[in-house]
C-alpha cells in the first residue's frame, strides 16, 4: 500500500472523514459578521488578467487592444469596466463630434471637433444665426437704403431703354416713321395722320418722297437693330449690378451677425473656416431668406396646407444646421462605452433617410453616431461572441482599428454592392482602445485563423476560474462576499455562513485546495440564502440558510436524478451493491443536465472467449462511444498486452459494455473499471459488487485522476443508502483525486460512522486486490493459464484446419 | 350703376398686357351676374405694315426678320386664340357666361361700338421690350369716344385698398358715379371714400343725398375733403391707399394725359363713368 502520510492517508485504506470535505477554520475567518469586513479591493484570483489590462491601458500604441478571455461568471466584465473607469476618470474628456454641411460638395459632409460640451452650444448659435438672418435679411432688403439703390439700378436700366428706344422713336416720328409694337417685337413703318400707310398710299407718294422714306427707314431700322442688340447687355449689366447690390447688402447684414460666433470660437480655426463658408453660401443664396411667392395650388386642386409650405421653407435652412453626433458635455474623463449589440451600423454609425414626396432623401443632419464615435478618445468594451456573430461588425471594427479612422458608410457601400449616390461623410480620426470580452475557445480560434487578430489585439487578459485556497485568499474571498452583501443590501452573513459559502466555492472548483472565481454562482447563492433568512424572519444569514439555499438549488434541478435513483431502487436499472459477480463491476459517470451535475452508477460487464486478441468496445461498435472512451479501451488493451502478451499470443476475444446505457458515453474515467471487469472475466475471479469504481488507467496499470469525483461518489452513496448502508459498500477511486474531495455532509457523516468507505488506489493491482480479495499473483496466474489455454486451443484448431485441407 | 350691366366687355389685343384686364373683367361680370365678352382687336396698322414690301420686325429672340402678311395673320391668330383660352379659363373659374369676338380695325372703333349696357375693361400697358420700354397702349385713345363706362386696369384684382370717388356735384353723372363706385367697392370688399369740395362736405343736403344714394350698399363710406390745390388731388389719392379711382367722363382728370399721369403716379386702376 502506498503511503501518503504527508497527505494524511494511505492508498488502499479508507479515507478519514477529515479528508472528505475541507472546512474553513475560525483562524481563517476571524470575524463574526460580514459587515465587519472591508470591501474586497478587486476581483479575486485575477491578478494575471488585471496586470494585463492595466498594462494595455498604459501602452498607447497601435494594436494594443485587449481580449479578456475566461469562463463566464469570472468577473471579466466587472473587472474590465472597473479598471477602465478608474483610468478614464483621470484622463481628459473627449471632444464633441459634429457634422456640418460641406458647401463645396454636399455629398461629403464636413466633420468638426469641438471641446467637450461646446457642440450643443455651437448648434444653438447657428440656429440663432439663421433665425436672426431670416428676420434681418428681408428687413435689409426692405430698408429705404436698399430700395433706393435698387431703384437707381432699375432706373438706369429704364433710362437705357428709354433713351435707346425712346430716342429712336422720337427721331423716327420726326421723319414720319412710326415705331410699332408687333406681337413679337418692334417694327418701323411710314405713317400719315397717325396711321401706318397702306401699300397703295405708299405707292401713291411721289418717287422722291418714297425714296426718302426708304432711306430713312433703312437708317432707323439700323438704329433699331443696334439698340435691340444692346438690350441683352443692359440686362446682364443690370443683373450683375443687382447681384452685387444684393451681395453687399447681404454681406453687411451677415457679417454683423456672424461676428458673434466668430468671437466665441476664435480659437478654433476649423470652425472659423466653416463660418467663412456659411457666410459665402448665404451671400450666394440670399433669395432663400427673402419672402417667397406663395405656391399656387393646381386649378381645381386642394389648397396647399400651411404646414407643408412651412416644411418646404424649413428645408432651405437645413444646410446651416449642426449635427452634434457625440455630445460629451457634462462628462468627466474619457468615455468608457459598452456596446451590447455590436452590429456593423451600431459600431460605425449610419446615415438615415427620410421619405419625402415619394422619394428617400438624406443629408448630413441624418448622420447617426456609432459606438466607435461615442468611445472615441476613450475605451470601448464589446462582447466577442456577439461581435463575431453580429454581421460584418468584426470586419468594420478591424478596418477602423487598422486605418485609425471611422468611415460611415452602409454595408452595401462597404461591400461595393450599391451604385447609388449617397452621402460620404468625412472620416473621423479614431483613437480608442477596445476590450473584447469572450470565451477562450473564440480567442484561440481567432488567433489561429484570423491574420488581423494578432496585429490588433496584442494583449490577452486571461481570467482564471479558480484561485488557490490559501489563508489570505480565503480572507479575501470573505471580503468579496461581504462586498456583494453590502452592494446588494442583503442581510449580514455570520462567520459560519461565510465559511459555508467558501466551502461551496471549493466544491464549484472541484478541488478542496482551490476556490472558484465564478462569482455569478456565489452571488446567486448569497441572494437565495438572504431570502431564506427573510422567510424565517432572521436578521442575520447563517450556515443553515446557506445550506438550505444549496439544497433548494439541487431540489429544483434533480427530478431526473431522483427518477434514476428510483429506477435503480426498483431494480428497473440493475445496479448490484452486494455479492460477487465474475466479469461485472459498478462503474461511475457524471451526467450534466442544466444547472445540476450528478453521479450515475452504471453496471459494466466483460465477456471473454477464444479469439484473435481483440478487445471489443461495444459502445464504440454501435457509435455510442466517443473517441476518448475508445482511447481508454485501447489503453487497457495495451496494458493487457504488456502484462500478458509479451511471451504468448493473446488468443482471446473480449467485449466490454455499459449495461442498460442507451445514450453516448465518452471520457476515459471508466477505463480502470472496464479493466477490472476484463481481468475478473479472464481470471474467472468474482468482483465484490459492494464497490463502485472510477479512475483512468495507463498502459502500465497506474491509476490516473478523473473529473466529477464528488458527484460520482455521492451518486453511488445515494444508491447504497436507499437499499440500506451495510458498512461494506464504498468507492474505490484514484488517490490523485483525494485533494478534489468536497463531499456532502451526509456522506462525510456516514463515512465517519463506518457505514460507507471511500478508498483511494494507486494501481490496477491494488484495486483488483481490493475488489476481489485475491492476491495479484494468484489472479495473474489464473489469467495467464486461461490465455495459455486459449492459445493452445487456437493452435490445435489451426493445425486441424490446415491438416484437413491437405 | 343705375343702368344694369348686361355685358362686361374686355378689350384685348396682341401687344397689351391682357391678364390684368381679364382678371378684373371676370370678377365684375361675376359680381354683376353679367356675361363676359372678350373682344380681340386685330391691329390694322400691323396688317398695313406687313403688306409693305420692306416690312421687317426686330425682336430680342430672333433679331431681324421679314414681316409678311401671312406671318402677321398667323401671329394675330395665335394671340387671339390664347386670349380666347384665357377668357374661357377665367369665366370657368368664376362661373360666368362668356363669349369672344375677333374684330379688325381701329381699336377705338372696335370698343366704342359697345352698348350702353356694356361695361368696358381694358389694360393700360403694352408688353415691355427688354423689361422696361413700352409703346403706348392703344386703349388710351379709346377712352374719349367710348359711350360706355370704361375701366382701365393696371394690375390684377386686388382686395386691398380703397375705392375713391371724385364727386363735384349732385348731377346725374355724379349719381351714376356713386352707384358705380359703391358697386365696385362692394365687389372688392373694401371701403368707399368720397372726395368732394369742402363746401359740399359741409352741406347737409349733400350729405343726405349721399346717404340716399348709398343706402342700398353694404360698404363703409367716408368723406374726404378735396385739397384746395387741384394738383394735390393725386397725392391725396395716394395717401388714401387707393386701388380704384372713379371719375365722371367730364372730370378734368378724365383727359387721357391726366389719366396717364394719375395711373403712373398712383398706381391704381381708373373707372370713367358715363
Amino acid at each position: 500500500m502506498a503511503d501518503r502520510a504527508d497527505q494524511g492517508f494511505k492508498s488502499g485504506e479508507p479515507l478519514p472523514a477529515a479528508l472528505l470535505h475541507r472546512r474553513s477554520t475560525p483562524e481563517e475567518l476571524p470575524f463574526k459578521l460580514s459587515s465587519e469586513l472591508a470591501d474586497a479591493p478587486a476581483m479575486i484570483g485575477q491578478d494575471r488578467a488585471a496586470e494585463a489590462v492595466e498594462f494595455a491601458l498604459r501602452i498607447r500604441r497601435k494594436g494594443y487592444n485587449v481580449y479578456a478571455l475566461g469562463p463566464p461568471g469570472t468577473g471579466r466584465h466587472s473587472l474590465v469596466q472597473e479598471l477602465l473607469r478608474r483610468r478614464a476618470a483621470a484622463e481628459s474628456t473627449a471632444p464633441d463630434l459634429c457634422y456640418v454641411n460641406n458647401f463645396a460638395d454636399p455629398q461629403r459632409p464636413r466633420q468638426l471637433d469641438l471641446p467637450a460640451g461646446q457642440g450643443a452650444g455651437f448648434a444653438a448659435a447657428m440656429k440663432r444665426l439663421i433665425e436672426e438672418l431670416r428676420i434681418s435679411l428681408p428687413a435689409a432688403f426692405e430698408r429705404d437704403e436698399y430700395r433706393a439703390r435698387r431703384e437707381v439700378l432699375d432706373q438706369q436700366m429704364k433710362t437705357h431703354s428709354e433713351e435707346g428706344f425712346g430716342g429712336l422713336q422720337q427721331r423716327a416720328e420726326a421723319k414720319g416713321i412710326a415705331l410699332i409694337r408687333t406681337p413679337m417685337g418692334l417694327a418701323l413703318a411710314p405713317q400719315r395722320d397717325g396711321k401706318v400707310m397702306s401699300p397703295d398710299d405708299f405707292q401713291a407718294l411721289p418717287e422722291e418722297e418714297r425714296k426718302r422714306f426708304q432711306t430713312d427707314l433703312e437708317t432707323a431700322q439700323g438704329e433699331l437693330e443696334a439698340v435691340m442688340r444692346q438690350v441683352p447687355q443692359w440686362e446682364r449689366e443690370h443683373r450683375d449690378a443687382v447681384r452685387g447690390l444684393n451681395r453687399d447688402t447681404t454681406g453687411f447684414a451677415v457679417a454683423g451677425l456672424v461676428g458673434e460666433p466668430r468671437n466665441t470660437y476664435a480659437d478654433l480655426p476649423d470652425l472659423l473656416d466653416y463660418l467663412d463658408a456659411v457666410e459665402r453660401d448665404i451671400k450666394e443664396n440670399v433669395d432663400d431668406f427673402l419672402p417667397q411667392p406663395q405656391q399656387a395650388p393646381e386649378p381645381g386642386g386642394p389648397p396647399i396646407p400651411p404646414a407643408a409650405q412651412a416644411a418646404v421653407e424649413d428645408m432651405r435652412y437645413r444646410r446651416y444646421q449642426v449635427n452634434v453626433i457625440v455630445d460629451n458635455g457634462g462628462r468627466q474623463g474619457a468615455p468608457v462605452v459598452y456596446e451590447d449589440n455590436p452590429t456593423y451600423q451600431n459600431l460605425v454609425g449610419r446615415v438615415e433617410h427620410l421619405a419625402r414626396f415619394g422619394a428617400l432623401i438624406t443629408d448630413f443632419n441624418l448622420i447617426q453616431a456609432g459606438a466607435l464615435h461615442r468611445a472615441n478618445g476613450g475605451y470601448l468594451i464589446l462582447d466577442a461572441e456577439r461581435l463575431i456573430a453580429g454581421g460584418y461588425g468584426w470586419a468594420a471594427l478591424k478596418r477602423g482599428l487598422q486605418s485609425e479612422e471611422i468611415r460611415i458608410e452602409s454595408i452595401e457601400q462597404a461591400l461595393s454592392l450599391a451604385s447609388t449616390v449617397t452621402l460620404q461623410p468625412e472620416p473621423i480620426a479614431l483613437d480608442v482602445k477596445v476590450v473584447l470580452v469572450g470565451s477562450p475557445l473564440l480567442y484561440y480560434l481567432l488567433s489561429q485563423h484570423d491574420e488581423d487578430f494578432a496585429e490588433l489585439f496584442k494583449i490577452a487578459a486571461d481570467f482564471d476560474d479558480r484561485v488557490a485556497r490559501s489563508t489570505d485568499a480565503t480572507m479575501l474571498y470573505a471580503r468579496a462576499i461581504a462586498t456583494i452583501v453590502r452592494r446588494d443590501h442583503l442581510r449580514a452573513f455570520d462567520r459560519d455562513a461565510v465559511a459555508r459559502v467558501i466551502e461551496h466555492a471549493a466544491r464549484l472548483a472541484e478541488d478542496s485546495e482551490r476556490l472558484s472565481t465564478s462569482m455569478r454562482a456565489i452571488h446567486e447563492l448569497l441572494q437565495e440564502a438572504d431570502q431564506l433568512a427573510a422567510d424565517a424572519a432572521k436578521e442575520v444569514v447563517g450556515a443553515t440558510e446557506v445550506q438550505g439555499a444549496l439544497d433548494a438549488q439541487v431540489r429544483r434541478s434533480d427530478r431526473i436524478y431522483r427518477r434514476m435513483q428510483e429506477e435503480i431502487a426498483r431494480r428497473t436499472i440493475r445496479i448490484e451493491n452486494s455479492g460477487e459477480v465474475v466479469g461485472q463491476i459498478n462503474g461511475l459517470s457524471v451526467i450534466s443536465l442544466g444547472a445540476l451535475a450528478f453521479g450515475n452508477p452504471t453496471r459494466i460487464t466483460a465477456q471473454v472467449r477464444m479469439g484473435r486478441g481483440e478487445v471489443v468496445d461495444i459502445e464504440r461498435e454501435v457509435q455510442l462511444g466517443g473517441p476518448l472512451h475508445s482511447k481508454g479501451v485501447l489503453i487497457l488493451s495495451g496494458f493487457l498486452g504488456g502484462r500478458f502478451g509479451a511471451t504468448r499470443p493473446l488468443s482471446l476475444h473480449a467485449s466490454l459494455v455499459f449495461e442498460q446505457s442507451y445514450g453516448g458515453v465518452d471520457g476515459d474515467s471508466a477505463s480502470a473499471a472496464e479493466l477490472f471487469a476484463l481481468l475478473s472475466a479472464l481470471a474467472e475471479v468474482p468482483i465484490k459488487q459492494c464497490f463502485a469504481v472510477t479512475g483512468s488507467v495507463d498502459q502500465h496499470g497506474v491509476i490516473q485522476a478523473i473529473g466529477g469525483i464528488n458527484e460520482k461518489i455521492e451518486g453511488f452513496f445515494d444508491v447504497c443508502r436507499a437499499g440500506g448502508l451495510t458498512g461494506e459498500q464504498g468507492i474505490i477511486f484514484p488517490a490523485s483525486n483525494v485533494k478534489h474531495l468536497m463531499l456532502r455532509a451526509d456522506v462525510v457523516a456516514a463515512t465517519a460512522e463506518g457505514k460507507f468507505r471511500i478508498i483511494p488506489m494507486e494501481t490496477i493491482d491494488q484495486g483488483l486486490q481490493l475488489l476481489t480479495g485475491v492476491a495479484t499473483a494468484i489472479t495473474d496466474g489464473k489469467i495467464a493459464a486461461r490465455l495459455d489455454g486459449f492459445a493452445a486451443k487456437a493452435a490445435a484448431l489451426a493445425r486441424a484446419a490446415s491438416g484437413s485441407t491437405l | 350703376m343705375t343702368v344694369r350691366i348686361e355685358r362686361v366687355v374686355v378689350a384685348l389685343d396682341a401687344v397689351s398686357e391682357n391678364r390684368a384686364a381679364i382678371d378684373t373683367a371676370v370678377r365684375l361680370a361675376s359680381r354683376w351676374h353679367a356675361r363676359l365678352h372678350g373682344v380681340f382687336v386685330e391691329d390694322d396698322d400691323l396688317l398695313r405694315l406687313a403688306n409693305l414690301p420692306f416690312a421687317r420686325q426686330v425682336s430680342l429672340g430672333v433679331g431681324v426678320e421679314t414681316l409678311t402678311p401671312q406671318q402677321a395673320e398667323r401671329q394675330l391668330r395665335a394671340f387671339a386664340e390664347q386670349a380666347r383660352r384665357d377668357i374661357a379659363a377665367a369665366a370657368r373659374q368664376q362661373n360666368v357666361d362668356w363669349s369672344f369676338d375677333v374684330v379688325r380695325g381701329a381699336a377705338a372703333a372696335g370698343i366704342t361700338a359697345a352698348a350702353a349696357t356694356d361695361f368696358i375693361v381694358a389694360g393700360t400697358a403694352t408688353r415691355p421690350i427688354g423689361g422696361h420700354f413700352r409703346i403706348e397702349c392703344r386703349w388710351w385713345s379709346a377712352i374719349a369716344p367710348a359711350t360706355s363706362s370704361f375701366l382701365l386696369s393696371s394690375r390684377m384684382w386686388d382686395r386691398h385698398g380703397a375705392v375713391v370717388a371724385l364727386v363735384h356735384d349732385r348731377e346725374p353723372a355724379a349719381e351714376r358715379l356713386l352707384d358705380a363706385a359703391a358697386q365696385l367697392a362692394e365687389a372688392g370688399g373694401g371701403r368707399l371714400t368720397v372726395i368732394c369740395p369742402s363746401e359740399l362736405a359741409e352741406d347737409e343736403a349733400f350729405v343726405a343725398w349721399l346717404g340716399e344714394r348709398l343706402a342700398g350698399y353694404s360698404v363703409p363710406v367716408e368723406i374726404d375733403l378735396a385739397p384746395a390745390e387741384p394738383g394735390e388731388v393725386i397725392g391725396r389719392i395716394i395717401d388714401l391707399d387707393c386701388r380704384l379711382l372713379a371719375i365722371t367722363a367730364n372730370d378734368a382728370h378724365a383727359k387721357p394725359e391726366q389719366l396717364r399721369n394719375l395711373i403712373a403716379r398712383a398706381a391704381c386702376d381708373v373707372v370713367v363713368i358715363r
